[in-house]
This record gives C-alpha cells, structure tokens and sequence, in this order.
C-alpha cells in the first residue's frame, strides 16, 4: 500500500457549514480592508505593461461533474519515480488544486484559483518581504505569474486560506500539520492538464477578466445561482 | 506468482452484533482467481456460508462492498462498487432448505467504490446486526459505528443531504438506505447520490436487516500499479478511445433513455406488463422529449466521459421534481409496463421509487402485475386497499409504491416481490407474473428475443437483464463487474485493447481476451454452484408461460412469441456449452477442474 506522505491536506474545514467555526480554526485575525470587489490592484494590474494573467475558466452549463480534471491535476503534481523515471503519479482526487464541488440537487462546480489580479491572499501574507526579491512567504511567481508559497519563509498561520475564503473561492488549503497552504493552481507550467483532458470541453485556459460572471466567487454561491437557473430552487443541500 | 499492485490488500470486516472491525489481508490466490468486485464478492460470500441454506436475514449472511482493481485509478468509467450477498427474494422450485436462495450481486456508479480504494480498503464485509440503526464511517484508517436512530424513516434524497450536514465535509462519499430498505422491502435498494443505485436483487433490504442505515468513506491512499508506464500510455489510449467515439456522443445526448423509443421499434419494449413490445405513446416519454422538456445536465461519474445520467425539473400537476430520469429502465418500467405516457408523473413515480429506496425494476413490475390481476378481476380494490389500480393511473402507481415502501396493507405482500404476491392472489396469475428464480424482469421484453430470454432465465442472480446473451457474454460480463468499470463503457468495442492493457499493467497479471473471459467463467461457475447447492436446478432456469403463449397483439413484432421446445433446446445446448450436466444443471467436474474451482468448492 502506498501511504502518500507529507501530502496531508486539510480539505476537512473547506465549504465547511460554518464560516465561523472555519475562520475560527485559521488561527490569526487578520484585519483586511476591502477596495471594491477586486480593489486597486486590478486597475494597477490593467494598467501594466506586464504579461497577460491567464486562469482556468469552467463552463459550468457542459461540466459533468466526472472528476477527471482532479485526477489530471492530481496526476501532473505529485509525480513519482520508478525505476529513476519520474512519472506523472496516479491521481488520487484529494492532492489536486482543482476540486470539483457537488451538490444535490445536481449541480457540480469546479472550484480553482482565480489568479486574482489583486492576489488578497498574497497581502495578507504577514511575512516581512524579502529586501532583494521584494517576495513574502506567499508571492506572485514572476515568470508564471501563478501564485507559490515559500515553504522555509511561510510561518502556516493560515491567513492566505482566510483570505481566499471570505473574499474569493476558498481554493487554498492548509497542511492540518504545518499550516502551510496548498490548492493554489500552478498552471502546470502554461499547458493545464484539467483544460487539457476534460472530456467535454468544460475547461479553457484563458486571460483573466475580473468582470466576467461568476469570476471569484466561491462554489456556493456559484452552486445557488445555478440551481435557481436550472432547477428554479434556492436550496443547494447538503452543508448548511 | 503474486499480486502486490492494484489492489489495498485488506478488507475490512465489521461485525455488527459485536461492534468487532477488522482489517483483514485478502488471500493472494483469490485475488488472481476472482479479480475483485463481484468475482471476490463471491468466494468471499462462498467462504462465510459454508453450508446451503441460511437464512438471508440471519447474522451469518455477509452484506459485501466490493471495488476491482481498477476502482481508485482514473481508468474511464471505473467508478461501479459491487453489492455481493446472499438474497432476500429469490427462491427455487424445489429445495430441502427452506431458506434457499441464490446469490445476488448489484452494481453502482458513482463515487463510492473509488473513494473505499482510497481509504485503503478493497471492500466491506458487514455481518451481524447492530442493536440499534447504525451508520458506519471510515476516513482512512479510522473506522467507527455511529448511532443513525435519528436518521429512521429518513428518505433518501434528504438523507443524502443531511448525512453531509452532520459529517460537515463534501469529501465523503456515502451509500445509504431509504425507508424500504429499514422497512425490508425485499427488493429495497442502496442509493448513492440521491439518485445512483445498487438496485436490483434486494441488497439494500439486507443492509436493512443489519440495522444499517449508511456508509460513508474518505481516504487519502492509492495503491501502486505493476507497470506505471504501461499503465499510463493505455490510459491516454483509453481516454482518446471514449473522447473520440460516436458512441460516446449518444450515452451523452440521449442516456439509456434512448432505447425507449428503439426499443418500442424493434418490438422488444416492455409493455403492459410484458404483454406487448410496443408501445403507441412512446414518443411522450422518450428521450427527445425528456431532453426538450425536463433534461438540463448531463451528469457523470467518477472519470466517465459517458455522462448517461440527466437531471431535470419538471412543471405541472406532477411537477417540482429534481431527480434524473427517465433511464431506459425507469421509463420503460414505471412509463411503458404501466401504459403511464405523462412524463411528469413517471418522472414523480421515479423520484419516489428512488427517494423511498425502492428498486425502480422491481416496483415497476410488481404494480404491472397487480393492474393485470385487478383488470382480470383475480384482486379487487378492496384486495388494494381501495386503490383504483388501473393502467396508466399515475396517482394510483404512487400510492402503491407509498404502500409497498411502508409494508402498509397491500403492500406488505407486494413487498415481498410478483412471486409471492402471485402465490397468494392464485387464479392462475402465476402465468403473468414476470420473474425467473423469484427476481422480476426487467425492461427488454423478449417474445420476439430469444437470446434476451436466455440472458434472463439463466441469470445467476434470478430475472437480470445485464446477465448477457450468450456463454461468451455473460463470462465478460462476469469479469467486467469484478473490475470496476462500467459496463456501458465497455460496450465500445475501441474500449477493448485498451482495457486488457490497463488490467494487465495495474495487476501484474497478463491478460488477453480469452484469459479475461476465462477468469470471467471462473466467478460465473462459482455463482452457479452456489445456486446449485442451494437447491436450484434446470427447472429453476426457466421463464412464465406469457412468453410462451401471449404473443404479441401490435406493433413490428405482431405475432411474435416463444416457442417452449426451441426454448427447452435453447437452454440444453447452453448447458453443453458450459459443460453443465444437461438435466440438473450442475457444471461437470472437468469444467470445475479446468477453472480451478474444485477444490473450492469440494
């Protein structure tokens, strides 16, 4: 039996029924001031001259709720070596930074890392910047303009999580032993395999726009307006 | 030669009278002989009944979870998880037990089976009886017995809401019984998802017998495979094979439900309580009207590019409904069977069915029959307790299912299945009561289908459509369920390369076609001797006189209908084939040596 190791992720307390209890168990308080939705940053971002920020775009009208985005994502990130060959793994669902969320009634949400232009959980992050790289423990990585955590710097206080989950989708989640973050998609170095085997075409890898429907908001709210469209309920069951 | 890759290597044991939980190695030799899934379901149910006999009911009968090699990896459509035990409702002719019955196996799709893989568990064996209703959790190696007595009476699409509500985490994944099955409804599912079930054969009226109200799994493992390269370059394969195939395209426009109206065409439609195979109002509950009036999504399971199943919402007097549906099953036997052509009704009838934990095959056959007997005048509706039982009654179908679910008046005969309620009602109604070894038919009709008509009367689980038509089928078939993967996927024919690739690569075992239906003939043989010790003989392998005698009144196939002789010939020729003795029915000792099964079963 393979016991996948140091990979314990705490998808326990993520859409769990109360914010309160969730917000609770991060630990820290951090104060976060909003600026509009999606703050300054994104006119600054706009206005750059830097590269185009691309993201994972679901369309949820095709999706199927299968899975299989989770076990490519799963598969390309936690690569194993046989025999001095490193492989892509075997995609256990739980070790991928895109979760599809499925409520009954049938309504299936692929939740993955907006790359928000304003990167609140990068803000958050209390770690003094480093005066040569400018980086906190959690920084925006220059060349793949996806978001990374500095394991030796990053002090798994859990703000980040905190952050992504009251502001945006609550993708981040933290290593129940160290604290430290995980879930924030890399873009599996520009060619994403979720986008790449969706068996029906739900998945497109696109510039990120801010004012698209839908852009940030976590699986639940994007579950109820789905279920009134579809089903013409409120309701989405299973966790209050 | 063994087996290290594939597979967790333990299963875990509950006992629910002692509360014991144990994580058990499984034996090398039964894992390269009956794979997983409904194969090792078998040799293990073979393993804790030693002698013919025992009551179903009784603490001894195992109630088995059983995942195959591929469940766990994301092998295309690898998500079914195999119900194994022995049943509640079926019986022999003749027998010197009086609580012989066959074995039963009933698969799921979903996320279950995949989830147990992870958890690091090739499956579940329950035995005993919990003293109160109970729930069983495990998340990885942490494995408990909760209390479920506020959980009683709760039907299924609530339970499968609140169950998350009180694990307070999506992770877990859950099969759960609905009133029917608390109620030992003899044909009472295992629902999964609200909507996915382990339907037929009464296994979640056994799961109701050991006061168990759910199941519900996470875990965070994954075994190795033999040869990882190998194993990933079939999967491209596999994917590319199922992405690119036009068959592909109509599991996910149309579902299962596209055989409603092909069906009806073709004469082999279920109609009328298997009196007719078309059905003239078939095109109102057809798959193109499902999918401009009720359908909104394509739904999947775990890794499955199929997408068969469809949800829907449904308006009018029937309306509010949110469930999937109609399948070719559901709509063929709570639609056609019923001469019900209002789709939202069937579609209410449906929910219910799955709601209360009912199998929709055998519901749908057993109120077929009751609308015989009451149009025939053999029950009145004083026998229904005052419901007007007519054909196409959509308000009357949901009454009874309610009666049959609760066991209330009528329904506590009906819920013992179409043989019982045919033995009580007399009058000769044991023509048209559609069963074979006590388990209802299902939706193909087979007057003008002889190999269909084999497929159901030699089934091992009794009336099973899915059993295959001929000897090389059913053994597939045998080792399709005890892989994991899906059968509808399979039906690809560009599925088949690939497939034997990924088995051979995950297990370290190399098969070809004929070693996978070998292995195939291996569990189907052992299934039969189960039956056998029981008591089943050629007899038992045998269909109600309607097909032989009702021939069809309408439709492409007017006049069709079976003929008893090239029947009985049919069945003699089948057991040539087998290598069975062609009088009891019983596989002769060189096919037993040949499949490595006599010691086994010696």
């Amino acid at each position: 039996m393979n016991e996948m190791k140091g990979k314990q992720l705490n998808v326990n307390e993520l859409h769990d029924p109360t914010r309160r209890a969730f917000i609770k168990n991060i630990g820290i308080t951090a104060s976060v001031i909003l600026l509009g939705r999606f703050g300054i940053h994104s006119i600054v971002w706009a206005s750059s001259e830097k590269k185009i920020l691309k993201m994972i775009l679901v369309d949820y009208e095709k999706c199927t709720g299968c899975r299989t985005c989770e076990t490519v994502c799963s598969s390309y990130n936690n690569p194993v070596t046989v025999n001095g060959e490193t492989l892509p793994g075997l995609g256990n669902p739980v070790y991928s930074k895109i979760r599809v969320v499925s409520f009954n009634p049938d309504v299936d949400v692929p939740n993955v890392c907006a790359m928000c232009p304003d990167a609140p959980c990068v803000n958050v992050c209390p770690v003094e910047p480093d005066p040569k790289t400018g980086r906190r423990a959690l920084y925006r990585n220059e060349t793949t303009l996806t978001i990374q955590n500095d394991p030796h710097r990053c002090i798994g206080c859990g703000s980040c999580a905190k952050a992504c989950f009251e502001q945006r989708r609550g993708v981040i989640m933290l290593d129940p032993q160290t604290g430290k973050p995980d879930g924030i998609c890399n873009l599996c170095n520009g060619d994403p395999q979720c986008v790449k085997w969706c068996p029906v075409d739900a998945l497109s890898y696109v510039e990120v726009r801010p004012e698209r429907k839908f852009y940030g908001l976590s699986p639940e709210k994007i579950a109820a307006e789905l279920a009134q469209k579809w089903y013409g309920i409120k309701e989405v069951g299973g966790l209050k | 030669m063994s087996i290290q890759y594939g597979y967790n290597g333990r299963i875990l044991n509950i006992d629910l009278t002692t509360g014991k939980i144990e994580k058990l190695p499984v034996a090398q030799d039964d894992l390269i002989k009956f794979v997983g899934g409904r194969g090792l379901g078998m040799k293990i149910l073979w393993d804790h009944l030693k002698k013919p006999g025992v009551d179903p009911f009784s603490n001894e009968n195992p109630l088995i979870f059983m995942t195959g090699p591929f469940s766990g990896f994301p092998v295309p459509s690898s998500s079914r998880t195999c119900v194994i035990t022995k049943s509640p409702i079926t019986s022999p002719i003749h027998s010197s037990y009086s609580s012989a019955s066959t074995v039963t196996y009933s698969n799921v799709g979903g996320f279950f089976g995949p989830e147990l893989k992870f958890a690091g568990y090739d499956g579940i064996v329950i035995t005993g009886k919990a003293n109160e209703l109970c729930y069983i959790l495990i998340d990885d190696d942490k494995v408990e017995i909760r209390d479920a007595r506020k959980f009683r009476g709760m039907r299924t699409d609530a339970f499968d809401r609140t169950i998350l509500e009180e694990l307070r985490d999506r992770r877990f994944k859950t099969v759960y019984i609905g009133p029917a099955g608390e109620n030992l409804v003899r044909y009472a599912s295992i629902l999964h998802t609200a909507a996915r079930a382990a339907g037929r054969g009464g296994v979640g009226c056994i799961m109701g017998s050991k006061n168990l109200k759910a199941i519900a799994v996470k875990g965070t493992k994954q075994p190795f495979v033999a040869n990882h390269k190998r194993f990933l370059t079939a999967l491209e394969r596999a994917r590319l094979a199922l992405k690119n195939s036009p068959r592909t395209k109509s599991w996910m426009e149309l579902g299962t439900a596209s055989f409603i109206l092909e069906s009806s065409n073709a004469g082999t439609e279920t109609v009328r309580n298997y009196r007719e195979g078309t059905f003239q109002d078939v095109y109102k509950i057809s798959a193109d009207t499902a999918r401009r009036e009720v359908w909104v999504r394509n739904i999947a399971c775990y890794c499955c590019p199929l997408a068969c199943k469809k949800s829907g919402r449904t308006k009018g007097k029937y309306g509010g409904i949110v469930h999937d549906g109609p399948e070719y099953e559901t709509g063929t036997m709570l639609g056609s069977n019923l001469l019900i052509s209002d789709m939202a009704g069937m579609l209410k009838a449906i929910y219910n069915v799955d709601d209360l934990g009912l199998d929709q095959i055998s519901t749908g056959n057993v109120i077929g029959f009751l609308m015989e007997a009451y149009e025939k005048g053999m029950i009145d509706s004083k026998f229904l307790d005052g419901i007007d039982l007519k054909w196409g009654s959509v308000d009357a179908t949901l009454a009874m299912i309610d009666k049959i679910a609760y066991r209330d008046g009528v329904g506590d005969i009906a819920s013992k299945g179409v043989k019982a309620l045919s033995q009580k009602i007399g009058h000769g109604s044991e023509k048209f009561a559609i069963h074979v070894k006590g388990l209802e038919l299902a939706a193909h009709n087979i007057q003008a289908n002889p190999p269909r008509a084999l497929c159901y009367a030699t089934a091992n689980r009794g009336g099973c459509h899915l059993n295959g038509d001929n000897i090389e089928m059913q053994n597939m078939r045998a080792m399709i369920d005890s892989t994991g993967i899906c059968l509808f996927a399979v039906f690809d024919p560009e599925l088949e390369d690939p497939v034997l690739s990924l088995l051979s690569s995950v297990t370290g075992l190399e098969y070809d076609k004929a070693t996978f239906a070998k292995t195939g003939e291996r569990v189907f043989n052992l299934e039969k001797m189960f039956n056998y010790r029981e008591g089943f003989r050629r007899d038992d392998d045998w269909l109600p006189d309607r097909f032989f005698e009702d021939a069809f009144t309408i439709g492409p196939k007017k006049g069709a209908v079976l003929d008893r002789e090239k029947f009985y010939e049919m069945i003699t020729q089948y057991y040539k084939g087998r290598g069975w003795n062609t009088e009891t029915s019983k596989p002769g000792e060189s096919k037993l040596k040949e499949l490595g099964l006599t010691e086994i079963v010696t």
